[in-house]
């Protein structure tokens, strides 16, 4: 018996020591993970002013995860999460709409591309093709759509315009279904 | 005591991680641009070596010789995730500019070097000293690396990073007429290969120089 011991005891105390460590993380991970959500939240409502500035209110629909955005009482537009699978994990993208079929803006909140190359969609010149769009209209010029998609990058730019237009096209028959 | 203090002083002297054994000099070329930078750099490796090796040293006795380097991977990328963790949470744009070079402090040769040197053979007290003594010597070298980057390449320093942890100023000034055409190259790449190379020659020179 002490000589099977003697072969499972690295086995036993490798697990042991994962344990211990994942136990640890997750507990740091309930702190960070609350004071992360805040900050989102804080960023959110800035990239919304900046890309409506005339807001003065939002109100946040919990059902739909929509925000209606309003000035002086009337609505100027709606803005919501979008989540697109990118090359190395998730991107998180703001989408604000005009009305229920005109993409006011993106911005993209998260991403974890490659530098250099797929981190491009962030810039200006990605993001800005999106405004003023239709959203049937959101997609690669040579797939009927109007945006151009960055080279050496195809992987990334399809991740954001799907995300863009699947929500923005799911969230627009929940926004329809209120009024 | 006298042994806790030439374990500490070794680090900064005789075997400086950066100019003498040329470890972690991945991490210190990338982020060594802005002293924010180095700074946030070099408490998160202080932290992760110093816990590592306290860890490392109190179980060195019951970790079993043939999982040995898999334990000392699990115990440091343990600390480095609680760091990214921290750092995500409370300092987002040091967060930001550190990148992938802060959760790949697990891989810094400098950490499993000092565990599989040092601290899975020596008594706690040593193995801090020992944490100790090289975490400043690489903070050390990478502040001085950085200071002379920014200076040289945006002609001035500014450091905001203890604005954004307490509120306290922050602190910055530049030089007058350089500021307008600093030496750009200083805060790319190549400035650090520029920077690092001139510096270690410096030091190996005084070493030569003690010696003789």
């Amino acid at each position: 018996m002490p000589s099977l011991l003697r072969k499972i005891y690295p086995i036993l105390f490798v697990t042991l020591i994962v344990f211990i460590s994942v136990t640890l993380l997750i507990f740091t991970e309930s702190f960070t993970s609350a004071e992360l959500q805040a900050r989102l939240q804080q960023q959110v409502e800035e990239e919304l002013e900046s890309m409506f500035p005339e807001l003065d209110d939002s109100v946040d629909n919990e059902d739909s995860e929509v925000y209606t955005l309003l000035a002086g009482g009337e609505t100027i537009g709606y803005a919501f999460l979008a989540v697109g699978t990118g090359y190395s994990g998730d991107i998180a993208i703001l989408v604000g709409l005009e009305d229920s079929e005109t993409v006011k803006g993106i911005i993209i909140l998260s991403q974890q591309e490659t530098p250099g190359i797929g981190d491009r969609i962030t810039g200006d010149g990605f993001t800005g093709q999106f405004t003023g769009l239709n959203i049937d209209a959101v997609n690669f010029k040579q797939d009927g759509g109007q945006i151009d998609g960055l080279a050496m990058a195809t992987i990334s730019s399809e991740a954001v315009i799907d995300a863009v237009r699947d929500t923005a096209m799911e969230k627009v028959k929940l926004i329809e279904g209120v009024e | 005591m006298a042994s806790f203090a030439k374990e500490f002083s070794k680090g900064i002297g005789v075997s400086n991680p950066i100019f003498i054994l040329a470890l972690g000099l991945c991490p210190a070329l990338a982020v060594s641009y802005s002293l924010d930078n180095a700074l946030g750099m070099s408490a998160a490796v202080i932290f992760v070596l110093l816990c590592s090796n306290v860890i490392i040293s109190a179980a060195r006795k019951i970790v079993p010789k043939i999982m040995r380097i898999p334990t000392f991977i699990v115990i440091i990328a343990t600390f480095v995730t609680l760091v990214t963790l921290v750092f995500q949470a409370y300092v987002p744009t040091l967060y930001q500019s550190l990148g992938i070079y802060l959760p790949l402090i697990v891989v810094n040769c400098i950490i499993l070097g000092r565990a599989e040197a040092f601290a899975s053979k020596n008594p706690v007290i040593g193995s801090i000293a020992d944490a100790l003594g090289i975490g400043v010597g690489f903070a050390l070298a990478l502040i001085l690396i950085s200071f002379l980057r920014e200076l040289l390449g945006t002609g001035g320093i500014s450091i905001s990073l203890f604005e954004q942890l307490f509120n306290a100023g922050s602190l910055s000034f530049t030089l007058p007429a350089f500021s307008e055409h600093p030496l750009t190259i200083f805060v790319l790449s190549p400035g650090a290969f520029l920077v690092i190379g001139l510096l270690m020659a410096l030091f190996k020179w005084i070493g030569r120089k003690k010696n003789d």
